[in-house]
């Protein structure tokens, strides 16, 4: 496993602020995420963890401060050209799936590869293959609705990995899960995203859930705190 | 019990409905949509009140020439001057009472003498403005006092009455008193139908909006009544609470719509022209009409409220929609169009027996109809809908969110297809009305372009006063007398001999050939032609009375629509072919060119000719005409469809933006796994394109079957007007993709990324 302060990092954040407002959320973050592991983003409620992976993910824009994906300046980027990289390198997994409630979940999770301009029915092959390895192929054809809270998240991981990303952003992916799901859909997230070689950047305040990651960085005030390797 | 405990029920959705900032939001977008539906129907309701008011006002200073008045103290004698100033029309009336008890007009408290005029204020105004300054000569009369109220259609009516000492009973009426009671001459049925269908029109989309408007935030609505199930609210009373809050906000739209109504009647009554303007106090909705909107507006929201709830299950954890999966079934949506043809079906036989019961059953007819388009719409759409597929992301995302839902969006719509259906329909109904209203006269405006009509004065008096007036570039009579055949007692009526050079006779016939001494014949429809040769009597047949002999070089021409009365005999006479013969050429009409280049000709031409003769008529020669009251309902139409048109776009633009927020989230998440925004507008795009190009397929259907129904009904021929149709459909594709483009700055601001913060 790589070392924290390794040079090769694939994606680091060096000295980020960022305030909403009055209301500082990030005073000075630095971070680096390496290739293949996946790294915890703990801390409490209101500490500024989401607020850091939307910037590593390049969604927000740092008041000062940088993020470089693969040694490129996201900040320096277009907007248009973010959303390319968000496309087509970096998948999401949200505390609710949030998939779209009129696609059926097989066309779900062949959305992403659409907007990268797969074919129709390449697009809708992928897609079966990444809904059996997360052994919800039995859902395909419904809509998010029609399918359980932990089948709709494990929906929601095939479509952040479906395009084969570099990096998966996961924002508390089991907080509306019970436990026994909770762990299913982790087991299955990083063990899918190990085979890929992606790395995941991993937020949440439940212990259980950091311990499937390499490494754990706590963030407090709006600042990375501690990193330490928990494998 | 139970009522109390619904009362209470009902108090708590009033109570919600100013909860928070989302709940006065909603109660805000309910009440204004509300208002504006409510402020289009009390306009509606006080238009016959208006007309009726205006037709009163009109009626009371009529003048009625019935049996003949002898002279009097109560006597008056009178006569129009109606008369014109740039755009503007004035109703004058010159006056000369012929005793201390002479009537007074409605509006007037004292008579006008010799050289002294009353006139409405905003005549008066005029003739001190500087607008006015060439009509000031034009009766070189002081004002000396101002018509009331009573006494005008409007208050931005031109109109005077004109004190006049050289009135005579030969120039003019006398009467007792003013006034009829026949306040309402008639309108032609065809109109009728016409105006009444414009009606249904109109007030059917406001209808359809006013349905939309209070489901306004309903989602939200939803949340919030599952949120009270969970604190142990059971079904009925969700529906109750929820039929509270829509009560609230309509009875909020009813204020709204009755403060805007008198806003919208301020400004009209500043901004329509003097011809149609109303004074305040006749904005008075039709007491039932008001009534049955204070009424049926509440009632007609709780109903929708509640028939909006039977789709939606609302339960303690969640709000689950059962719209998706069902289908809708087409029978029912049948039974109102069908019904609709129905009654329309014996109109087919035309419209030559038009009664009221007729009017009502065409109401009825084209009312069933369109609301069958709105009906029929939703399951259009949803059977389209389901059988789409392929195309690009924004094309899917698009089709699956119809397939699922299509409601919202085809709520949106209907208005829109039903007022396009209505349209296109009373366009058909106006080409043919048009046709049968307006007539090509054929007639040359090259040489003359104003015929002056004189009650008074010598041909060389009206020469040498136009030969004066600047603008005026060509002044050429045409003189009347009767002709009396000698012999033939059987051609005596109708005969005329017109006499004037071949210029102004041109006017009258078309002449292919024409030098002085030539003689035509122009034959009215059943009326023979006299042959060469007959003698004539020219004037009021006695012993003074010259003869004259029908010469055998004239010729039989057809005339030209306008001037020449259609029934009887004219025979039209240049200078020369009288041959010494001296009729009294006394009555004569005048041809006037005038200067194209200068726009003040035509006053000046008025000017001078009530210098010589205020009762002369100065009339402009037309190359068509068209039927006033046609005019009018085209303008109301036009005014109407404008209001309804804004008022469509501005429901979308309201849908639009709710969907829009209530699915800010999951478009911030789009946007977070890289969906271009173009995307999404184009999603946005295609939700609202694919049901309105399926509604205004129906529309185009429905409104053309319509028109070619009132076509018959009107026993015209049937045609389309396919262009009225084209520019219709894409007036309202227009709206739509204004409605779009307005939606797009809140898209791009609900879809930044940060929209993914919760905290």
């Amino acid at each position: 496993m790589a070392s924290p302060m390794a040079d090769d990092a694939l994606l680091t954040a060096e000295d980020l602020h960022l305030s909403f407002g009055p209301t500082p959320a990030l005073s000075s973050a630095s971070l680096r995420v390496h290739a293949g592991e996946v790294l915890a983003l703990m801390g409490p409620s209101g500490s500024g963890k989401s607020t850091l992976l939307h910037c590593l993910a390049g969604i927000l824009s740092p008041d000062s401060g940088r993020v470089r994906f693969d040694g490129h300046d996201l900040s320096a980027m277009s907007d248009a050209r973010r959303s390319a990289l968000r496309r087509t390198e970096f998948g999401f997994v949200f505390q609710f799936g949030q998939l779209v409630p009129e696609l059926s979940c097989l066309e779900n999770v062949a959305l992403p590869l659409r907007l990268a301009g797969v074919g129709r029915r390449q697009a809708q092959r992928s897609a079966a293959e990444w809904l059996d390895r997360l052994e919800v192929a039995d859902v395909a054809g419904k809509r998010p609705g029609q399918a359980s809270g932990g089948q709709g998240q494990r929906v929601a991981v095939a479509r952040a990995l479906v395009t084969r990303p570099r990096v998966i952003f996961a924002d508390e992916p089991t907080g509306a899960l019970d436990s026994l799901n909770g762990e299913r859909v982790m087991r299955l997230f990083t063990a899918a995203a190990q085979q890929t070689g992606a790395a995941v950047v991993l937020v949440t305040h439940e212990a259980r859930v950091a311990a499937y990651s390499d490494r754990e960085a706590v963030v407090r005030d709006g600042r990375v705190r501690e990193q330490e390797y928990v494998r | 019990m139970r009522a109390g405990r619904w009362g209470g029920e009902l108090a708590l959705g009033v109570r919600l409905s100013v909860a928070g900032r989302s709940g006065w939001a909603r109660l805000a977008m309910i009440s204004v949509g509300v208002g504006l539906g409510v402020a289009m129907l009390l306009i509606a309701a006080t238009i016959p009140s208006l007309v009726a008011a205006r037709d009163a006002r009109l009626a009371a200073r009529a003048v009625v020439a019935a049996e003949p008045v002898p002279r009097g103290a109560d006597t008056l004698l009178t006569a129009a001057v109606d008369s014109h100033y740039r755009d503007r029309t004035i109703h004058g009336r010159l006056v000369r009472p012929e005793g201390a008890r002479a009537p007074l007009p409605p509006g007037v408290t004292r008579w006008p003498a010799p050289g002294e005029m009353v006139a409405s204020p905003a005549l008066a105004q005029l003739l001190t403005a500087e607008e006015g300054a060439l009509l000031r000569g034009r009766w070189g009369a002081r004002v000396v006092g101002t018509i009331g109220a009573p006494g005008l259609a409007g208050p931005g009516e031109y109109a005077f009455y004109l004190g006049s000492d050289r009135l005579t009973e030969d120039s003019a009426t006398r009467i007792r008193s003013f006034g009829t009671r026949d306040a309402d001459e008639g309108i032609a049925a065809i109109l009728l139908l016409l105006g009444a269908v414009g009606l249904v029109v109109l007030l059917l989309p406001v209808a359809v909006f006013l349905a939309t408007a209070v489901r306004f935030g309903g989602e939200a609505r939803d949340r919030q009544l599952a949120a009270l199930r969970l604190v142990g609210a059971d079904a009925a009373m969700t529906r109750r609470i929820a039929a509270g809050e829509t009560l609230a906000g309509a009875l909020l739209g009813l204020v709204a719509g009755g403060l805007l109504f008198l806003v919208a009647g301020l400004l009209a009554a500043r901004f329509v022209p003097a011809d149609l303007s109303f004074y305040l106090a006749d904005l008075r909705p039709a007491p039932a009409l008001a009534a049955l909107v204070v009424v049926l507006v509440p009632v007609a929201a709780v109903l929708v409220t509640v028939s909006s709830l039977r789709r939606v299950l609302v339960e303690p954890l969640g709000v689950v929609r059962r719209g998706g999966d069902r289908r809708r079934r087409l029978w029912w949506r049948l039974i109102l169009p069908v019904t609709g043809l129905g009654l329309l079906a014996p109109m087919f036989s035309g419209g030559s027996g038009l009664t009221d019961g007729f009017a009502y059953q065409v109401m009825a007819g084209v009312a069933a109809l369109l609301i069958g388009v709105a009906l029929l719409l939703p399951w259009l759409v949803a059977a389209a809908v389901r059988r789409l597929g392929g195309g690009g992301v924004a094309w899917q995302l698009a089709v699956r969110r119809l397939q699922l839902d299509s409601g919202t969006a085809v709520r949106a719509v209907s208005g829109i297809a039903v007022s396009v259906a209505a349209a296109i329909a009373v366009q058909g109904l106006l080409v043919a009305v048009q046709a049968q209203y307006t007539q090509e006269t054929g007639r040359d405006t090259g040489r003359f372009q104003v015929v002056v009509l004189p009650h008074a004065g010598t041909q060389e008096r009206w020469s040498a006063s136009l030969s004066t007036a600047s603008g005026v570039r060509a002044a050429d009579s045409v003189a009347q007398v009767t002709a009396t055949p000698a012999r033939s007692a059987a051609q005596a009526a109708g005969t005329r001999l017109k006499v004037g050079d071949c210029a102004v006779l041109r006017q009258l016939a078309a002449l292919d050939a024409c030098a002085d001494g030539d003689t035509f014949v122009v034959a009215g429809p059943n009326a023979a032609v006299p042959r060469a040769g007959s003698a004539y009597t020219l004037g009021e047949p006695g012993e003074r009375a010259p003869g004259w002999t029908l010469p055998a070089s004239a010729r039989t021409v057809p005339a030209v629509r306008g001037d020449l009365p259609q029934a009887g005999t004219t025979l039209l006479v240049t200078p020369a072919a009288l041959r010494g013969t001296r009729p009294d050429l006394s009555f004569f009409d005048l041809y006037v060119g005038l200067d194209p280049a200068d726009p003040d000709a035509l006053d000046r031409l008025r000017n001078a000719a009530a210098q010589v003769d205020p009762t002369a008529q100065v009339m402009l020669i037309q190359t068509r005409t068209v039927e006033e009251t046609l005019v009018g309902i085209r303008q109301g139409l036009l005014v109407g469809a404008t209001a309804l048109l804004l008022l469509i776009g501005a429901s979308m633009l309201v849908n639009i933006v709710e969907q829009l927020r209530e699915r800010r989230r999951l478009l911030a998440v789009l946007v977070a796994f890289g969906t271009p925004r173009a995307t999404l507008a184009g999603s946005v795009l295609y939700q609202m394109a694919i049901p309105v190009l399926l509604g205004l397929s129906l529309a185009v259907v429905t409104g053309a079957g319509l028109a070619a129904i009132l076509q018959a009904t009107a026993s015209a021929p049937i045609r389309f007007d396919w262009l009225g149709i084209g520019a219709t459909s894409g007036a309202a594709a227009l709206v739509i993709l204004l409605t779009t483009t307005a939606s797009l700055p809140l898209l791009w601001r609900l879809t930044k990324p940060g929209g993914l913060r919760s905290e």
